[in-house]
């Protein structure tokens, strides 16, 4: 057997660990020494289901994905709490303090992003840390000093109305606080939503309990009432809202220091190609929200775990054309309450994009489509969870939409109306396991089985699975019901004479069955 | 000898499904009355119309009554058993002493009965010689059987009585059409329902089943795992698993437990494409119910990925805390009528009969003494059904092949392959009581007796063993397929291995050979099946009375704890794309069975579903312009199919349904994908990708 390479990751969130795991699966454990870098110190958990945790309906230890034991059976060697320092591409070695040294062959960068921090007065204590009571909202440890710090605090203000804001505030909410979310646009959501579904969210939200502030640019942090070390939080605007916790969540930034200083290539985000390869260095490879791939970025997990499973496919030699050609980008927002998903282009891009509107202020309902040589380039769909699942999927697989674009905004009701045996005609089969029609049975009921026994035992109807004795039942009742008016009207007419009804010539099948087929034997 | 009582007539059993409706036949085989048993206690007195119609077939004009060889000019003619048996000997010869034994093949079936099955497997390792033997069961139960095997140390497709699901607050069907399939099952769920029960389907259309549900979780093709992942994850954040159950009754929860939170509900609702709302209601219906039971179907099951679809179901189950509680747990639900018990007893590739394994040398040793038969000599496993199929001809290296009870031609995937596999053979012989489609294949064709005419034992879904009684002799020139084992075997010298002098002889080894293994039915006679409606296994002993519910203690596993499986999903092996823009599923309708060699014969059967139907979307068909009851024809990279429109709201608008049950151009297995499950090796049959092109 040839001898191992050596594969170095660094980062061990959504998109590392993922990677990893994607490898081992196909084999990688016998291809590669695998050595991951993860700067928190535990295994990898799922960092989507925090404003769960933070909503006290996830346990944080059920968000773990690959407990530390996990890395060691697969042989995996985890430098768990620790973050790599520098990348030595001469020598091909990555280090870290504490006299820590790898070598690799292949390296993969998958170093995440960290919380965008806007300048905001106030808020570093004197030695230089982020204040008492103001949290940024990106890891397990953020999630739990928060849930912590919320046991005491009676208001909060969250600053930035995107989806981590939006999921955020929500899950305070559930912690009984009085939430108040300041937010930069003049409507939630902007670089998702048009402005019309903005203002319906912000009522959505609104009417759950929730306070919505726009135009809102953070300036200070206002000094400590009592003893509290936050008092409030002041705008540029000179409002002012008091508090006793702020949380910021107003965007991302790739982490790129590492790549910059390894002199790869780096704009926003480290700069791979259709290989997640760096375009400066072929063993050296970028995945997840620190890698900017034909000029864009991604902060979604799918198409993280897309590229995850696209070099995993590379590197254990599965596919080694695998190639990322990028991927349509949708999301739905996780707040308890909201049914809201978006998808593809927010606006359309030429005149000849079809827009399909649907709006129902009332209920919260709006729903938009931007179609595109028939296809759905982008939607919003707010307030009808039931919609979501076929659009999204249209949307995922470039589907070709139905002419009438109402009825993927409107599924309707499967055809599972009720019946009413009055209208059926004679031909409708009742009885699909023994193929008997409403004509059949109406005749039987003439001929004297006119009890729902009867009836059965005449036909079979309702001798298989029974689901048709309902049926059966309303059409013997229907018959009787006829008979019955009709025996009511003929005797008004005739006065007390006997009334004979017309029968049909029996058809009707016995009940037990004659062979059919003349054999030789 | 006939079986037939005081009142004239005989009680045995449907020839069709895994229910198996006891039912009570009267007057001639020409005029055959058919009768629901109301003393049985599985149907109770129901019987579906397939049921109702069945005599149909015992005196039908298409019935094979001499055997047919293949004349010099190539055509099918009548002959002598004499002639054909010498002809099919001397084949068999000649394969062997050019080819090696490995190259005879074997194909049995799961309408064969216990008996049959089990000498099948001994026809194949004792007189044949050949490794490879399979039969159709595999593509109907390995996805599940290997499922339970592995997670709960036991393959029965029900481990407890049907009359359990009336007492189940909450049954989840996945991906099985029982309405149609086997309808007199659905009296349980309606005594459940009336009991208050909610009963909750997956299915990728409002099928009979779906649209009697509380909840129909209309989910994408190929994605049950991560349906039954979805509901795992909702349940573990809202804390309604058993905890004491997973700490005392099983193993290797924590990574599954790990693996669950990946299946986040809007992930969930991405790939399946049910709405989360729905998620959380099925969840939480699960989650609070005290007795709670899933059951998968072959809609779960024929799948490349079938086996770790079913494990994440068990996954779900177990973690519920159910399995082995009353009214409560995991189960698959059978298909043909002795699926069970043709799955137990030798016929498997891998197989010996107990449900032993044929690479254990323990079982092998057992199964030498009880057939007095060298255990250097017994081979070892075989090729499985598909890959035994495609291993037809020359280059494949099986030159002969022996059908008993299939037709492959119109049952098994990709079905042009299959035909030119069969038409490459050295040498085909069928045993059928029609000219199937596979027979007008073959070189001999062999006339065989059918149900009414035969004794002998089958094992219903539940895993109770219950017997054919005789009602008729068979047709004059007409034998058993025991019979033809028999003379075929003195033909091969092999007499000693094949000399009995009734069915329950044959019984009686198979008792003897399945002692000690799972699936034991050493303590089953025919008197102790006939005085009590039917006897469970395992009954290991004389004075054992069976075991109609398993679990109850413990799992034969060798922990005696049942095991999680961490389960991700895969997409299926073939998605839709530009191409083939939408999902093809196949499956049965109510009218047909199976391949329709029996039921296509069948007048009433036949004008209540004379052709295939494929299912369509209104908002599909109407994109496709495509009106209701147009000719279409289906395509896949495969081959493709004609069949009429059936425009139906309660399908998905991603996917067409076909049925399989028709020949030739009608084929919907012309279509389908034969990826092969890489544990159970069962194609995938449910899901591929089709375009629907326009006459």
């Amino acid at each position: 057997m040839s001898k191992k390479e050596r594969l170095v990751v660094i980062g061990n969130g959504m998109a590392g660990a993922r990677f990893v795991e994607e490898l081992v699966t196909r084999g990688g454990a016998d291809l590669y020494d695998i050595v991951m870098f993860g700067q928190e110190p535990h295994g990898n958990y799922n960092r989507i289901l925090l404003s769960s945790v933070l909503a006290g309906c996830h346990k944080a230890e059920d968000t773990l994905i690959n407990d530390l034991s996990w890395y060691e059976e697969r042989g995996i060697k985890l430098y768990s709490g620790v973050k790599a320092g520098w990348i030595d591409r001469m020598g091909q070695s990555v280090y870290a303090s504490g006299g820590i040294s790898e070598p690799y062959d292949k390296l993969v960068i998958a170093t995440g992003s960290t919380p965008f921090l806007p300048p905001i007065d106030n808020m570093y204590d004197e030695d230089g840390f982020m204040r008492e009571g103001v949290f940024s909202f990106r890891t397990l440890e953020d999630c739990l000093a928060m849930i912590g710090h919320a046991a005491s605090a009676r208001r909060v203000v969250v600053i930035g109305g995107g989806l981590l804001g939006l999921e955020a505030a929500r899950g305070l909410l559930e912690r009984g606080l009085e939430i108040h979310i300041a937010h930069l646009g003049d409507y939630l959501m902007n670089s998702q939503l048009d402005a019309q579904a903005g203002a319906m969210l912000k009522q959505t939200l609104e009417n759950m309990g929730l306070n919505v502030h726009l135009d809102k640019l953070a300036e200070s942090i206002t000094p400590p009432f009592a003893d509290a070390p936050v008092g409030g939080l002041k705008f540029k605007d000179g409002e002012e809202l008091e508090c006793e916790m702020i949380v910021i969540a107003a965007g991302v930034r790739p982490n790129i220091d590492l790549a910059r200083q390894a002199g790869l290539h780096v704009q926003h985000g480290i700069v791979i190609q259709d290989d997640l390869s760096c375009r400066n260095d072929r063993n050296i490879y970028a995945i997840g929200e620190c890698a900017q791939h034909r000029g864009k970025l991604f902060g979604l997990v799918a198409p993280l775990w897309e590229q995850a499973r696209i070099l995993a496919e590379q590197l254990s030699g599965e596919n080694p054309e695998a190639s990322f050609r990028g991927v349509k980008v949708s999301t739905k927002l996780k707040v308890l309450g909201v049914d809201l998903a978006v998808m593809g282009d927010k606006d359309p891009q030429t005149d000849d994009d079809e827009q399909v509107h649907y709006s129902e202020p009332g209920r919260g309902v709006y729903k938009r489509l931007i179609v595109r040589n028939g296809r759905l380039a982008g939607a919003i769909l707010l307030g009808d969870g039931l919609t979501s699942p076929p659009v999204l999927q249209a949307f995922d697989r470039g589907e070709l939409l139905p002419d009438n674009r109402a009825s993927l905004l409107f599924p309707g009701t499967d055809g599972a109306a009720r019946i009413d045996v009055a209208e059926l005609p004679d031909t409708a089969q009742v009885c699909n396991c023994n193929g008997v029609t409403k004509g059949r049975l109406i005749r039987v009921c003439q001929e004297g089985n006119a009890t729902l026994e009867a009836a059965c035992a005449a036909t079979r109807a309702g001798t298989g699975c029974g689901a048709c004795k309902p049926q059966v039942k309303a059409i013997v009742d229907f018959e009787a019901n006829r008979v019955a008016s009709q025996a009511a009207t003929a005797i008004s007419v005739i006065g007390g004479k006997k009334v004979e009804f017309p029968t049909v010539a029996s058809e009707g099948m016995p009940r037990t069955s004659q062979a059919v087929g003349t054999g030789s034997s | 000898m006939l079986s037939t009582d005081a009142s004239g007539e005989t009680a045995t059993h449907c020839p069709y499904c895994a229910f198996q409706c006891g039912m009570r036949l009267s007057g001639p085989r020409e005029a055959a009355v058919v009768a629901g048993d109301a003393d049985f206690p599985v149907n109770k007195g129901a019987l579906c119309i397939k049921g109702w119609t069945a005599a149909g077939a015992l005196a039908h004009p298409d019935r094979l009554l001499k055997p047919l060889v293949r004349n010099a000019a190539g055509e099918l003619v009548p002959a002598t058993w004499d002639e054909a048996l010498g002809r099919v000997a001397e084949a068999l010869q000649k394969t062997r002493t050019n080819f090696g034994a490995d190259a005879v093949g074997v194909f049995g079936g799961g309408s064969l009965t216990n008996e049959k099955a089990y000498l099948l497997g001994k026809f194949a390792r004792v007189a044949l010689g050949t490794a490879n033997i399979d039969y159709n069961g595999r593509f109907c139960m390995s996805s599940a059987a290997a499922a339970g095997i592995r997670a709960l140390g036991i393959d029965r497709g029900l481990p407890f009585p049907l009359e359990d699901i009336a007492s189940a607050e909450v049954v989840l069907l996945s991906g099985a059409n029982v309405a149609e399939t086997m309808p007199p099952i659905m009296q349980y769920f309606e005594a459940q329902r009336a009991n208050g029960g909610v009963l909750i389907v997956s299915d990728p259309r409002r099928t009979a089943t779906a649209s009697l549900a509380d909840l129909h979780l209309r989910l994408t093709p190929g994605t049950d795992a991560v349906l039954a992942n979805g509901l795992l994850h909702l349940l573990i954040r809202d804390d309604l698993i058993d905890h004491d159950y997973i700490r005392d009754r099983t193993e290797g929860f924590e990574r599954v437990r790990q693996v669950a939170a990946t299946y986040w509900p809007e992930r969930v609702e991405r790939i399946t494409g049910i709405p989360e709302a729905e998620l959380l209601q099925a969840a939480r219906l699960l989650g609070r119910a005290s007795a709670a039971m899933i059951l998968t179907g072959r809609g779960t099951e024929q799948q490349a990925q079938g086996v770790t679809n079913v494990l994440s179901f068990i996954n779900l189950a177990l973690a519920l805390g159910k399995v082995g509680r009353p009214n409560s747990g995991y189960g698959c639900l059978t298909g043909q009528g002795n699926g069970q018990g043709g799955r137990e007893h030798g016929q498997k590739a891998d197989q010996l009969p107990g449900y032993r394994l044929i690479a254990d040398p323990a079982a092998r040793l057992h199964i030498s003494a009880v057939w007095d038969f060298p255990e250097t000599e017994l081979p070892g496993p075989g090729k499985s059904a598909y890959e035994l199929l495609d291993s037809l001809g020359p280059d494949g290296g099986i030159r002969f092949l022996l059908v008993l009870g299939s037709n492959v031609v119109v049952s098994a995937p990709h079905g042009n392959n299959i035909r030119q596999r069969l038409e490459s053979l050295d040498f085909l012989v069928v045993s059928d009581f029609f000219l199937s489609e596979t027979a007008q294949l073959a070189d001999v064709v062999l006339p065989s007796a059918q149900w009414a005419e035969e004794e002998g034992t089958m094992t219903n879904l539940e895993g109770r063993v219950i017997r054919r009684h005789r009602a008729f002799a068979p047709p004059d020139g007409v034998l058993t397929d025991l019979e033809l084992m028999e003379r075929l075997a003195l033909r091969l010298g092999r007499e000693r291995w094949f000399t009995y002098s009734n069915t329950q002889a044959v019984f009686d080894e198979l008792r003897a050979a399945s002692a000690g293994g799972a699936a034991d039915y050493s303590g089953i006679t025919y008197e102790k099946i006939d005085a009590s409606q039917g006897v469970f296994w395992p009954c290991p002993s004389l004075d054992h009375p069976g075991t109609p519910r398993l679990f109850a203690e413990s799992f034969p596993t060798s922990s005696g704890k049942a095991r999680f499986h961490p389960v991700t999903h895969r997409p299926s092996a073939e998605e839709p794309d530009e191409e083939f823009p939408l999902y093809l599923t196949t499956g049965r309708v109510l009218a047909q069975y199976q391949s329709g060699t029996q039921t296509r014969r069948i007048t009433e059967l036949e004008e209540m579903a004379p052709d295939p139907l494929a299912e369509i979307n209104p908002a599909t068909a109407e994109r496709h312009g495509v009106s209701d009851g147009d000719m279409l024809t289906l395509e896949t990279r495969r081959g493709a199919m004609k069949v009429r429109a059936r425009l139906s709201p309660g399908i998905r608008p991603d996917t067409v349904f076909a049925p399989f049950h028709w020949p030739n151009e009608q084929s919907a297995n012309l279509l389908t994908n034969p990826a092969l499950d890489p544990t159970s090796r069962m194609p995938e049959f449910k899901v591929c990708a089709v375009k629907i092109v326009r006459e």
